[in-house]
């Protein structure tokens, strides 16, 4: 199990990378989702494979933590809100620049 | 002690408040300044408690005991950077009530205000890494929202770059909080500063210090990161922008004196030496960027990130005495930097275009001569000419520099403060010496002069009686160096 979590972590983490290196806007945006993706599969990777009982139970063993599950969740719901937030300013930038290219939203230069 | 979490409920509840408020723009205006003002007084009465008996206040939210629920810590560190926070947005309000910017009528402007607030004052009270990252990340979202709620035409590209920037920072951040939880198990700033100094540095420990550090880096706008500063400065309204810059950009100095007496004492000889290479190439990059500039509100912003350079500096010397100075540098600062930008800001809106380019801004000064004059002293006090409280901060930061030695750094930054000179007298011979090119018109009615006027008078009284503020930056820096003081006011003995 372990191994197949830090196989998915490594392969969203290069996409995520690769996608947010992209000039098209959309194309960074969902590089940034897959990061996020990855980063929480990171965190429950942290101290969830510690132990294979459930935390809150009378069974004998090494108890799993709950604590990595509580923190992706919280980030979940963070990132959720950027999430919305970042594509609604991407739908208005869309609409005014008439692109999608990253390179050309850069009318502050000057 | 419960009343610690008072300053970052007040400013929560207004937030909540002001929302029901859609139909009372005034009421909800002065409510939004009588909540962070009473925050402010309230702050000001807990860090007076902790300054008397020497003591950190602590409280325990839901009655968890330290390391595994979430503390909320004021000592003397974090106590001077949320004063310093809230009276700098204290006076963005006041500032904000007399100004004829279009965008602050939006019903949730003082909505977003309040939960910036809410989420600056969390970041510098909390004592558990991921409340931080979750406090830090309201703050984010508020701030590019203040941001992107802008009169300027390309304030949308802004507050996109700089929201961008900033979800990364932010999952990066989460990735070095995940590698400190999978190699120490506790999240505590406490007792991870505590199991760090017992069991050494673990395989993760070393990269996730490095993914926290650039977190900060990012948060502070310091020298490689600072790419999405001066477009969000330029653009945003300009209360929204003094705070941005005045204090916003204090949070990755506040994070960096943290994490590096807490986490990094055995890895000195690695980040000192960093952090002083970046703070340097900052003093000297940021300076020349702000002459070469064409907009005030943008030179402002490229000065805002040399003077984190000289404080970046302070820290990386590390020795009591330049910590001091790291401190009573950053309170200094933030009111220098606010009183720029809120009177960029002023001659601003009196231009008919409400640009603050140096083309149209040229000459419009000469109409309010008063303006300049408060202009020139706030230049005097960012350049550290005696009797300004910049001057106090200088004073500190070369004797300590002297202190320890080191006269390469004292020269950049003599060099550097020769640059300050130069680009805010620049623009004070732009806007308020030279003539009005023709044909450009300008309005008779602007924003109001009271919110610069107020901070002025802080910086001369701070400038000539600086005794307070220098002990309370002494105490914060002994209280620094001295983890062991944190770790038992937190987990106890």
């Amino acid at each position: 199990m372990e191994i197949i979590n830090a196989l998915a972590v490594g392969t969203l983490f290069a996409l995520g990378i690769f996608q947010i290196l992209r000039r098209n806007l959309i194309r960074s945006i969902i590089g940034v989702i897959l990061l996020g993706n990855a980063v929480n599969l990171f965190l429950l990777a942290s101290g969830a494979y510690n132990g294979l009982v459930p935390a809150y139970t009378t069974e004998i063993g090494t108890r799993s933590d709950a604590l990595p599950q509580a923190l992706i969740l919280t980030a979940i719901v963070i990132s959720m809100g950027g999430m919305a937030f970042v594509l609604s300013m991407l739908y208005i930038i869309s609409g005014r620049y008439q692109t999608s290219d990253m390179d050309e939203v850069s009318h502050l230069k000057h | 002690m419960d009343t610690v979490a008072l300053p970052i409920l007040l400013p929560l509840a207004g937030a909540s408040i002001a929302l029901l408020l859609r139909k009372h723009p005034r009421l909800r205006a002065y409510g939004a300044l009588f909540t962070m003002v009473a925050s402010l007084l309230f702050t000001g009465w807990l860090y007076r408690n902790v300054l008397n008996t020497g003591q950190a206040l602590t409280f325990n939210a839901g009655g968890w005991p330290a390391p595994f629920g979430i503390t909320l810590i004021l000592d003397p560190l974090s106590g001077i950077f949320i004063l310093m926070a809230q009276s700098v947005m204290v006076m963005a309000l006041i500032y904000t009530l007399g100004s004829r910017a279009a965008v602050i009528n939006y019903p949730s402007f003082y909505t977003l205000f309040l939960t910036l607030a809410t989420g600056l004052t969390g970041t510098f009270l909390t004592g558990d890494l991921f409340n931080l990252f979750v406090f830090a990340e309201l703050l984010v979202i508020s701030g590019t929202m203040l941001a992107a709620l802008s009169d300027h035409a390309y304030g949308t590209e802004a507050a996109f770059k700089y929201f961008y920037i900033s979800l990364l920072a932010s999952i990066f951040m989460l990735l070095g909080i995940g590698g400190l939880y999978a190699s120490y198990g506790t999240l505590n700033l406490a007792d991870l500063a505590n199991r760090i100094a017992v069991q050494g540095p673990q395989l993760l420990f070393l990269p996730a210090m490095a993914l926290l550090l650039v977190t900060f880096m990012i948060k502070g706008a310091i020298f490689p990161f600072h790419f999405w500063q001066p477009d969000l400065y330029m653009t945003s309204t300009t209360p929204v922008a003094a705070v941005l810059a005045a204090v916003v950009s204090k949070l990755g100095v506040y994070g960096i004196l943290r994490i590096s007496t807490l986490f990094l004492p055995g890895q000195v000889n690695i980040f000192q030496p960093m952090l002083l290479l970046l703070g340097l190439i900052g003093v000297i990059y940021g300076g020349f960027s702000a002459i070469g500039t064409h907009d005030l509100k943008r030179m402002l912003a490229y000065s805002s990130m040399a003077q984190i350079g000289f404080i970046v500096i302070a820290i990386a010397w590390g020795t009591a005495e330049s910590l001091t100075a790291a401190v009573v540098y950053s309170f200094n600062h933030s009111l220098i930097k606010a009183a720029l930008i809120m009177l960029a800001g002023y001659v601003a809106s009196r231009t008919s275009q409400k640009s603050s380019s140096f083309a149209r801004l040229t000459g419009t000064g000469q109409a309010v001569p008063i303006a300049g004059i408060l202009f020139f002293i706030a230049s005097l006090a960012l350049a550290g000419i005696p009797l300004t409280n910049g001057f106090i901060s200088k004073m500190l930061l070369f004797g300590s520099g002297i202190a320890a030695g080191e006269y390469w750094s004292l020269l950049l930054l003599g060099i550097a403060s020769i640059l300050t000179l130069i680009y805010t007298m620049r623009a004070l011979m732009r806007i308020w010496w030279q003539k009005a090119d023709q044909g450009d018109s300008q309005t008779s009615t602007g924003d109001s002069l009271l919110a610069p006027v107020l901070l002025l008078c802080l910086i001369v009284m701070l400038g000539i009686y600086a005794d307070p503020l220098v002990s309370a930056g002494l105490h914060a820096a002994d209280w620094l160096l001295e983890p062991s003081a944190y770790i038992s006011a937190v987990i106890g003995e």
